[in-house]
């Protein structure tokens, strides 16, 4: 099976999430005897190209324009659609980040056909791949499969696969190959201004890879900055059950449960949070659940990766210094 | 600063979407209809009939049992049995006596417990079905909004101020911060259901209580699909005994409806004296029941609701007419206190209220005077023969269930004399007894799968709340949730709440009330239940509340 | 302006879901507008305030959908449009959009929105799927619209806190980031005014869409844990800097 795997760049920087659909790829090639191009677009991104190759990838495919420095949705369609035509892979295989979402559905339907998007998993039923994804935000998992022709179209959900586990080149090097594409500036319709940071004024955690959440636990508001610094030095979000949001030590929009968000992060880190239904159905879809609460009963052990039963106001300095230690 | 209020005015205002108040609505609409197909003036409109519900959805936050009698819904929709959505006829009657290991069923099923005729239904699916009948005809149902205040105007009643959406928690408009609407009426009929908020402020207002005042009892469900031939759809039985104590009155009931679903709960009198019982620990106590457990073995919870129900009966009907308002169903007190069924009681009431209100309309007089021949069909009706036959019932088992039966028998004999007629009563707030110091019981926490903690059971009650919104649980006075009741009832409230609403707190060396607003099923148990009577339930924003679906 | 806006009716947040292959029971649960739409739905309402026009939603599913159209139209949209079928829940997001497409095809639009995703299958790709079909720009995540002289200065979210602003023609298709207003309430006067409103009803076949499937749901099924909780002992300092470690080598999430 040949795999094309579109990797994303943004102003010559990566996207991590690149490498964690490059284990994707190598795991479903290995399952399917496949080989892998690894799709390397954008302008003056060479060096990124020459970066792929020293995986084990079977080639990567440069596509570089001036109409792509800066994505657009009709440029990364124009330009992809050249290279799938070109290439004629069965599977491709893309990250599940926001300028996917904004892209490759158009770029499978221009070649008539569908994706299926944001997948954590995928299983090899004897030749047949079936693809696992969520579906009732997180209440439930769905086997999906293609049922039209190649080529098929997939994402996959950030975190859904290991990026430490992409193996290198075996013997050093995969070929680089530019792709000639052609295209025309009218056939790019939006245009693409600034790129600016903003301290968001709401926060989205259903993106938030890493949160710490806070529970009844925390006692008091004059507590929370011991949390605070803890999801700081983890680099995550802050968050909490709804008993906080409703005393109003944090707003509202960091609720997490049935009331308030729904989130699969990669990391939930739950300090003092009993694991009420309420809670849990907002946050079992993570996918490494870490509970720290002093009552060894609490039912958010029942859902836990790793539990630690303990006094958090002693196990947060401590974690943070840890945490802080290994980040140096 | 005087807020400003959009206007609206409307024939009727029914301001509630249960059994009564849409029974009330569909046939207005239909004497309406025939009204106007005859030509005779005035013309009346049937779009001049303004419905309220608070719940999301039309039977959100209807919960019953439920067992209908149903005549009333004969008579309101002659060919009901073609697409009302009945579920199933009751098929078998049973009444069991539970001790903590047996049962023993009382061979001949005793007349209060027979249910030949009458149908196992979802009342959700039922005032649903209903709903639909009544948008129907045009009468305008407006989801999601609560009566907030009444209009007072003269010696009666003007209309209702709808609930102000959009403010946060401290009471300040947000973003999308929209006024309730000053509703005007000719006839504002209450139909709030139990322990209705507008009807509460009504009665006291105007003091409308009867020689007894209302009386509660509270009622817990739980809907489960059980395993296939557990039970058989219409198989109806009733439960005495453990773990409810002899002082006490109470019961439980098992109801199969079809599909393998099966509608348990535990109902208790809202008058017993231990402040610190727990109606929803001891309903979770109850599944453990040898004969309970057996049936839920290998079953799945669906769905969770609790509610209160006016039990007080004939000697407890507030008056229910006054200038420009109507009191129908459960805020009117109409229920049999002894077969504890009300939806079809509910369904006449609202249907003798729209009769009522036809012949208002059409003579343009909404005065007492006029609207005072409601109470005369009441006491024409099979409402007063049903409720009369049993209007000392409920008063009977007052001191617990052993002196009612006595009681209960006498009135049996006596046409519902029994040993004084009227037997007085008093609200069962009044029963508690003070804790004097003895620590507090232990909470119940459930195994996850038969029983449950609160929480668990709420989560399964698909109750919402708009969680930036004021707190509409008001207490008048935290300082004796602090001081007093913590050493004299120990804080019921914690007890009682199915919902797990009330909490107190530890804030320094003392306690302090923390509500969690967001869980509440408006079961109404706190407004009743409460020994100080300083909890007020207000509407919370409109579409807020439990969805029970199914239930 | 005119703008187009697709709502979906999803099964209500609280609804219990019981799991039938690869779909739920409708049985005894309730639906709801999808909460991502009702903010593409007011963002469409208070671009026709400032812009004038005319608001159209359209939906697709069985019967009940015309509840979900009727909210909308309570809210302050012009009219709706029913796409009746009743295997919806069934199409794959290509052939969704096939349909959606050739319903919105027929009507006068500058402007198609649609929420980010929807409660229930959660695909996120209807938005882009529409322009693709209708030929039209599009731009996705949007936390912000200003129009003017016949385009759209729009700001887009991206990732980790980066924003950006683009320019997009009219007509365009717009993905609507949740949150990004607060929706209003319907009032009674809209109520009542809704049940005047017009609802096209069509069927899916009268469209002359031809439906080939690109994918299938085989299956939907509550995920189950099947890692034992690892309990980590010793002094605090002890168990944080095991946790550290586990964080790092074992899950790798750190």
């Amino acid at each position: 099976m040949k795999i094309l795997v579109v990797t994303e760049q943004r102003q010559g920087k990566w996207n991590n999430a690149s490498f964690e659909t490059l284990v994707a790829a190598q795991q479903i090639a290995g399952a399917a005897s496949g080989a892998i191009s690894a799709v390397v677009i954008g302008k003056g991104v060479a060096a990124l190209a020459e970066e792929v190759a020293s995986k084990n990838v079977a080639e990567v495919l440069l596509v570089e324009h001036e109409l792509l420095e800066n994505y657009t949705p009709d440029g990364y369609c124009v330009a992809l659609k050249q290279v799938v035509e070109q290439a004629k892979p069965e599977l491709v295989l893309f990250p599940h980040t926001y300028q996917v979402r904004d892209f490759a559905p158009e770029l499978a339907a221009s070649l008539g056909k569908g994706m299926i998007g944001d997948c954590i998993g995928f299983r090899n039923e004897e030749g047949k791949l079936v693809f696992v994804r969520q579906m009732f935000q997180g209440k439930t998992a769905a086997d999906v499969v293609f049922t039209g022709s190649a080529p098929w179209f997939a994402s996959f959900q950030s975190g859904a696969f290991r990026a430490d586990l992409l193996q290198a080149h075996s013997s050093g090097k995969a070929p680089v190959n530019a792709v000639k594409v052609e295209m025309k500036a009218e056939q790019i319709r939006t245009k693409p201004l600034e790129l600016f940071k903003e301290a968001k004024s709401a926060v989205d955690l259903t993106q938030a890879p890493l949160i710490v959440a806070i529970g009844r636990g925390i006692k008091a508001p004059e507590n929370i900055p011991q949390a605070e610094a803890l999801a700081k030095a983890i680099g995550g979000e802050i968050a909490a059950s709804r008993p906080i949001c409703d005393e109003g030590w944090l707003p509202m929009e960091r609720q997490i449960g049935s009331s308030g968000q729904t989130v699969a992060p990669k990391l939930y880190l739950a300090l003092g949070i009993s694991g009420a239904i309420q809670h849990v159905v907002g946050m079992k879809g993570a996918r490494t659940i870490v509970a720290i609460n002093k009552d060894q009963n609490a039912p958010i052990f029942e859902i836990a990766d790793y539990g630690i039963v303990g006094d958090i106001f002693e196990i947060m300095p401590a974690l943070t210094e840890e945490l802080q230690k290994t980040k140096g | 600063m005087a807020i400003q209020r959009e206007q609206l005015e409307a024939d009727v205002l029914i301001v509630g979407a249960g059994p009564a108040g849409l029974g009330c609505a569909l046939h207005l609409a239909n004497l309406i209809k025939q009204h106007n197909a005859s030509g005779v003036k005035p013309e009346l409109s049937a779009e001049n009939i303004y419905v309220l519900e608070k719940g999301r959805e039309l039977g959100a936050h209807q919960l019953s049992g439920a067992i209908m009698n149903p005549k009333a819904l004969a008579e309101l929709v002659p060919d009901f049995e073609k697409s009302a959505p009945l579920d199933t006829a009751v098929t078998e009657s049973a009444a069991l006596i539970f001790t903590e290991k047996s049962s023993y069923r009382v061979p001949v099923t005793p007349p209060p417990f027979q249910n030949a005729g009458n149908y196992v239904i979802s009342l959700n699916k039922l005032v649903k079905w209903m709903g639909g009948l009544v948008e129907a005809t045009g009468v305008n149902v407006f989801k999601e909004f609560g009566g907030a205040d009444l209009i007072y105007e003269g010696d009666g009643v003007a209309g209702v101020i709808t609930e102000d959406k959009g403010l946060d928690k401290n009471g300040k408009p947000k973003d999308n911060y929209t006024p309730g609407y000053e509703l005007r009426a000719k006839v504002t009929v209450l139909a709030e259901g139990t322990r209705g908020s507008l009807t509460k402020q009504l009665v006291a207002k105007k003091n409308l209580d009867n020689i007894n005042p209302q009386t509660y009892g509270f009622g817990i469900k739980e809907l489960w699909e059980v395993a296939p031939g557990k039970i058989k759809p219409g198989y109806v039985a009733h439960t005495l005994g453990w773990p409810i104590s002899t002082k006490m009155y109470g019961g439980g009931w098992i109801y199969g409806l079809s599909n393998n679903r099966v509608s348990i709960g535990l109902v208790v009198a809202l008058e017993y004296e231990d402040p610190r019982f727990d109606p929803h620990a001891a309903f979770q106590r109850w599944k453990t029941h040898p004969f309970v457990r057996s049936l839920l073995d290998g079953g799945k919870l669906v769905r969770y609701g609790a509610k209160s129900l006016p039990y007080g009966g004939w000697y407890s009907m507030p008056q229910n007419y006054l200038d420009g308002a109507l009191i129908v169903g459960d805020s009117g007190s109409f229920l049999d206190a002894q077969r504890l069924k009300g939806v079809h009681l509910a369904i006449k009431s609202g249907m003798l209220a729209a009769e009522t209100i036809f012949e208002a309309l059409k003579k343009g007089d909404y005065s007492a005077k006029t609207l005072q021949v409601y109470k005369n069909k009441i006491d024409q009706s099979y409402i007063k023969t049903e409720m009369w036959k049993v209007r000392n019932f409920h008063q009977g088992f007052h001191n617990g269930l052993l002196e009612g039966f006595i009681n209960a028998g006498l009135q049996e004999i006596t046409g519902g004399h029994g040993l004084t007629d009227p037997m007085r009563t008093h609200p069962g707030y009044q029963n508690y007894k003070e804790i004097y110091g003895r620590p507090a019981p232990e909470r119940f926490k459930g195994d996850g799968k038969l029983t449950f903690d609160r929480l668990t059971d709420v989560y399964h009650s698909g109750t919402r709340h708009e969680d930036d919104q004021p707190c509409h649980l008001k207490v008048r006075d935290l300082n004796i949730c602090s001081t007093r009741c913590v050493e004299e009832y120990g804080n019921p409230c914690q007890y009682f709440c199915p919902a797990a609403v009330y909490e107190m707190a530890r804030e320094g060396a003392g306690l302090k009330l923390k509500i969690n607003a967001a869980n509440c099923v408006h079961c109404k148990t706190c407004d009743i239940a409460d020994p100080y009577q300083i909890i007020d339930w207000v509407v919370p924003e409109g579409g807020g509340g439990p969805n029970y679906e199914g239930m | 302006m005119n703008i187009i806006v697709c709502i979906k009716q999803v099964p209500a947040k609280d609804a219990p879901l019981a799991i039938a292959g690869s779909w739920i029971k409708e049985a005894d649960i309730g639906f709801e507008m999808n909460e991502p739409d009702s903010y593409a739905l007011e963002e469409a309402l208070r671009l026709k305030e400032k812009h004038g026009g005319e608001v159209v939603v359209v939906s697709m599913g069985p019967e009940r959908v015309k509840q979900t159209i009727k909210e909308a139209l309570a809210k302050g949209a012009d009219r709706g449009i029913h796409i009746a079928d009743d295997a919806f829940a069934q199409l794959d997001p290509l052939n969704s959009a096939k349909v959606l497409a050739a319903a919105i095809a027929k009507e006068k639009h500058d402007l198609v929105m649609t929420g980010l995703q929807s409660d229930d299958h959660g695909f996120g790709q209807t938005g882009v799927l529409l322009a693709a079909l209708l030929n039209l720009p599009h731009a996705t995540i949007i936390m912000q619209i200003e129009v003017q002289d016949g385009k759209m200065r729009l700001k887009r979210e991206l990732e980790a806190g980066w924003f950006q602003h683009i320019e997009c023609p009219l007509p365009a298709v717009l993905s609507i980031q949740s949150g990004i207003n607060k929706v209003r309430y319907a009032t009674l006067k809209g109520i009542m005014a809704a049940k005047k409103k017009e609802i096209a009803a069509i069927t899916r076949e009268s469209l002359g869409v031809t439906i080939e499937p690109t994918q299938k749901i085989e299956k939907i099924y509550v995920p189950t844990k099947t890692k034992k909780t690892e309990f980590l002992t010793g002094t605090p300092k002890e168990a944080a800097a095991k946790l550290v470690e586990k964080l790092k080598f074992e899950a790798r999430v750190i």
